[in-house]
């Protein structure tokens, strides 16, 4: 059976209706039972204007990555398509409006600059829609159309998605959806009868058990949800915006509150002072925002007290590149803050993973009684992938809070020195276990003081409740067939799918290659990271920031200088970069 | 003159040999070559070879892709004119694209034509000029195992010798004007039938053909004037008429093709037509010619670029004689023999 692993993009203006396009594309194509993975596009500042590029690398295989070519390219606007022209793979195919509303000049033509070797399929998308609706509203469709006839796409599975998405719209919507698919459809099937390329169809793909397109905020936002959330804290900045409109639209018919708050300042406070109380809380920020929370981060370190922060990485300093991705926070959640200010820093890879680590991440803040900052970035936030609607067990939600005992009433160590550094935490409102949470150093006894001895000990007590934390923290994830290896790969967060379709490919041809995933980024397993690394000749390491700062973190445990593989372009890696670096380290190693 | 940006309508022998002079001879020049046919430049000769299945498709293209970037000239593929504006040295697209020139070769060849009474019945009758026809042969003569060739053109003869290859019975309805614009004579009407008879053609002689009707997916019912048959699939074969309909308004000479001089130039200054949609005055006949050929259509094709540059070329490669084609003396000379 054909393997099918094709990269669709839609391309158009704001108010073509590119995103819709977009969307119903991944759905249906997950509905038929394929792999997809989606990631839009549209210009920095607003995104009201401009541009906008949806790509949904569509596979048989599971897909962990986008591909760095187009092979179809569905244009709603022909001078914003002529940009993704140089990322048409050679035998592409390019579907466009062939009859658009006015002339166009050959500078504004998509026609006029595709390579010979890519197919164009020109469907009235404009003249079609209205034709068969009295309205050029469903152009989209009519694209969505001609791409489902010329590629094998069953058109049962948009009218379902369709239906499913524009129902509630009613009737009339509906049905100008419906039919101007139908017209795409059907003017594609006969136009192009000789040159149909029913790849999809070609697949024989079954659909197994149902899945649902999720992107990696609204996975956030459902698993807060799941885990008990009961307030939100938050300030909007782009990547992390829409955890909060998520949780202002779900979180109240929960009981809980979403409150916007005057900055992150604030935010971070008021989720300490939630999680002091005993309620789960949390906030999402970017790197702007993440900057003016480290005070108070340190604070909820020193006076041990839970929270749940999620950092949705961007580009670049400051305000930066607020659209585009990169992993460059690293140090600054991992060390950013005065005074030994150790926390829990844990990243997803993907969607399911940013589901699964929040719901974690509320439990092992409390169980460590620390800040837990979930590292994610723009792409992994804002791609979507097809998953089994995750679940979060009971146990996984249950209160993590370690309660003191009721015989300690009246002589209670809010930060008893424990062998595992984890006191039992009271609430406020349990008689006879009040505590003053100070940000000063203190005593057992949540005294102030400043003295040497204690600021040793109550230091090391809480650094060493972190590495207790390890135990409940995800372990590193080793791919690979076991054996020596010339080249293994140390990767964490988005990248990772690259990464590991990187290896996948450099396996296929012989290569001893392969990777391991690190989701705990602070606390770190160091044991089995050295295993890994013993195992390899080279260690690469690669991250989308400019030094190599995970490479800087654990790249002492290899027994010689990690390589790395850094790249700050704001996209994410494509995994030919990374296959051809391992090429290069597999030559340099045999000469 | 140095064309700023020369326009080619057509991807065939006559438009790749213009472009290619173009290039050889204004190196700074912008050349375009639009083709409806979303393929590259292939050779229409092989086409009854490809059905025989003696060629496969890969070997009937002439250059690669490369070759058209290695040489910058633009290849826009699967795209149609459908008007010339030459007051203001406009192309119009289907796709309501504007493109403008400051230099036109018009070298869109021919189409296949059907005679004006046989018309009525062109759904049920198939052709051959270019690829995409090609393939509609082969996948119907997978299934069919009679054909009825009505007319009698030269690329008739090749196609015939195709389908008796693949074992199938072929009939053959000789038609007085296949050679369009040459007439068949007596002698090499007889002359052609004897041949075809000897190969195991059935040739039917009638003058007219009364009715034909799609008697089930896989076969046409025909009545002649004499005669009654069921066969799988029906090819006309009537030679080509220049393929120029979309000229029509556009106010330059159209006669049997694109009304040029000897130097290939029409009415408009800048403007060219060359290959099998030309027809080009011959000084020494004092007449006009309308070529067809392949080699013919490479000629013209130089010649127009060569004087759009600025040459004095004659396109005067003329009518040379009898041509040998098949064993058949045909009196139409630029017909080339591959
Ligand atoms: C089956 C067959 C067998 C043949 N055998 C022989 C043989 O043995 N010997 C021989 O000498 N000749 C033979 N020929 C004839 C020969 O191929 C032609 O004479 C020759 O191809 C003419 O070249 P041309 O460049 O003028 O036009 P063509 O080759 O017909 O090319 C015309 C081009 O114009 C394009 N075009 C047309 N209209 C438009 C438009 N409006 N917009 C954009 N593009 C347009 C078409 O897509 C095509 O690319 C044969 C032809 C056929 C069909």
């Amino acid at each position: 059976m054909p393997k099918v692993d094709i990269t669709v993009e839609v391309c158009g203006m704001a108010g073509d209706g590119t995103i819709a396009a977009g969307g119903l594309v991944n759905e249906a194509m997950s509905l038929g039972g394929f792999s997809v993975l989606g990631f839009d596009s549209y210009p920095a500042e607003i995104r009201g204007f401009g541009r906008c590029v949806t790509r949904s690398r569509i596979g048989s295989n599971e897909i962990g990555a986008l591909a760095d070519e187009t092979h179809i390219l569905i244009s709603l606007d022909d001078l914003q398509s002529r940009s993704r022209v140089p990322f048409l793979a050679r035998d592409s195919a390019v579907l466009f409006d062939s009859k658009p509303d006015t002339l166009l000049e050959e500078e504004q033509s998509l026609a006029a600059v595709v390579e010979p070797g890519t197919a164009l399929f020109g469907i009235p998308f404009t003249y079609l829609a209205t034709a068969a609706t009295g309205t050029s509203r469903g152009r989209n469709l009519a694209a969505l159309g001609g791409f489902a006839a010329l590629f094998g796409v069953q058109p049962e599975w948009f009218r379902r998605v369709i239906t499913r998405k524009f129902q509630s719209k009613g009737e009339k919507v509906l049905e100008v959806n419906l039919k101007s698919f139908d017209a795409g459809f059907h003017y594609a099937l006969e136009k192009f009868a000789d040159r149909l390329r029913p790849s999809f169809a070609a697949a024989n793909v079954v659909a197994g058990p149902e899945k649902v397109m999720l992107s990696g905020n609204q996975a956030i936002g459902q698993a807060a949800l799941d885990a008990g959330l009961k307030l939100y804290f938050g300030y909007p900045i782009t990547p992390a915006t829409p955890i909060m409109e998520f949780l202002a639209k779900y979180l109240p018919a929960k009981g809980g509150r979403v409150v916007q708050m005057e900055d992150e300042i604030a935010s971070v406070g008021a989720v300490l002072g939630a999680f002091y109380a005993g309620a789960r809380a949390m906030t999402a920020t970017s790197g702007p925002g993440f900057a003016l929370m480290t005070e108070l981060i340190t604070h909820g370190v020193m006076a041990e007290i839970p929270a749940v922060i999620l950092n949705a990485q961007r580009g670049g300093p400051s305000t930066g590149l607020p659209t585009k991705t990169e992993q460059s926070d690293l140090h600054a959640a991992v060390f950013g803050g005065p005074g030994d200010s150790s926390r829990i820093v844990i990243a997803p890879s993907n969607v399911a993973e940013c589901y699964s680590f929040t719901v974690q991440s509320f439990q092992l803040a409390e169980k460590y009684q620390t800040p837990v900052i979930v590292l994610t970035d723009f792409y992994l936030d804002n791609r979507v992938e097809n998953v089994v609607m995750p679940v979060a067990s009971e146990k996984e939600k249950t209160d993590g809070n370690l309660y003191p005992d009721e015989s300690l009433q009246g002589s209670y160590h809010r930060y008893l020195d424990t062998e595992s550094g984890v006191s039992p935490r009271s609430l406020p409102g349990m008689e006879g276990f009040a505590y003053v949470a100070t940000g000063l150093e203190h005593t057992e006894r949540a005294q102030p003081d400043y003295t040497p001895e204690i600021h040793t000990k109550m230091t090391g007590k809480r650094h060493r409740k972190l590495q207790y934390a390890l135990e409940d923290l995800p372990v590193p994830v080793e791919y690979s067939d076991g054996g020596q290896l010339d080249v293994g790969i140390i990767g964490w967060g988005s990248t990772f799918g690259s990464i590991q379709e990187a290896v996948n490919m450099a396996r296929e041809r012989g290569w001893k290659v392969a990777a391991l995933k690190i989701t705990s980024i602070f606390p770190y397993h160091e044991k089995e990271i050295r295993s890994f690394m013993t195992k390899c000749r080279e260690i690469l390491i690669t991250e989308l920031n400019y030094e190599g700062q995970l490479a800087n973190l654990i790249g002492h445990l290899h027994r010689k200088e990690v390589v790395r593989l850094n790249q700050v372009t704001g996209v994410p890696f494509s995994p030919s970069a990374i296959f051809s670096k391992i090429e290069a380290l597999l030559q340099a190693g045999v000469s | 003159m140095t064309a700023r940006h020369v326009v080619i309508i057509g991807n065939g022998p006559a438009a790749n040999e213009a472009a290619i002079s173009l290039r050889t001879q204004a190196p700074d020049a912008r050349i375009t070559i639009i083709s409806k046919e979303p393929i590259r430049y292939y050779k229409p000769h092989l086409l009854p070879d490809l059905i025989a299945g003696k060629v496969s498709e890969q070997d009937l293209y002439v250059n690669p892709l490369e070759f058209y970037k290695e040489n910058d000239i633009r290849l826009r593929l699967g795209q149609e004119v459908v008007h010339v504006s030459f007051a203001t040295n406009e192309v119009v697209m289907e796709h309501k694209e504007v493109v403008r020139f400051d230099g036109l070769i018009i070298a869109t060849g021919g189409k296949p034509r059907i005679p004006e009474p046989l018309q009525v019945f062109e759904d049920l009758m198939l052709s051959l000029k270019t690829l995409s026809d090609a393939k509609v042969w082969k996948e119907r003569l997978r299934w069919v195992d009679s054909v009825l060739i009505v007319g009698g053109d030269l690329t008739s003869l090749s196609f015939t010798k195709a389908v008796l290859s693949l074992g199938k019975k072929v009939y053959f309805i000789l038609h007085g004007d296949s050679f369009w614009p040459v007439r068949f004579n007596e002698e090499l009407s007889s002359e052609v039938s004897q041949r075809l008879s000897d190969r195991g053609v059935e040739v039917i002689s009638c003058r007219k053909i009364l009715r034909l009707v799609m008697a089930s997916e896989d076969s046409v019912e025909v009545e002649t004037d004499g005669r009654k048959l069921r066969v799988g699939a029906i090819g006309a074969f009537f030679g080509l008429v220049p393929d120029v309909k979309f000229l029509a308004r556009s106010g330059l000479a159209i006669e049997r093709g694109i009304v040029v001089d000897e130097f290939l130039r029409t009415r408009f200054e800048g403007v060219y037509a060359a290959g099998d949609c030309a027809q080009v005055y011959h000084p020494k006949l004092r007449d006009y010619w309308v070529s067809i050929g392949y080699r013919n259509a490479r000629n013209l094709g130089r010649v127009a670029a060569l004087n759009l540059l600025g040459g004095q070329e004659s396109a005067e490669t003329a009518p040379a004689g009898i041509f040998q084609l098949d064993d058949i003396s045909v009196n139409t000379s630029w017909w080339t023999e591959f």
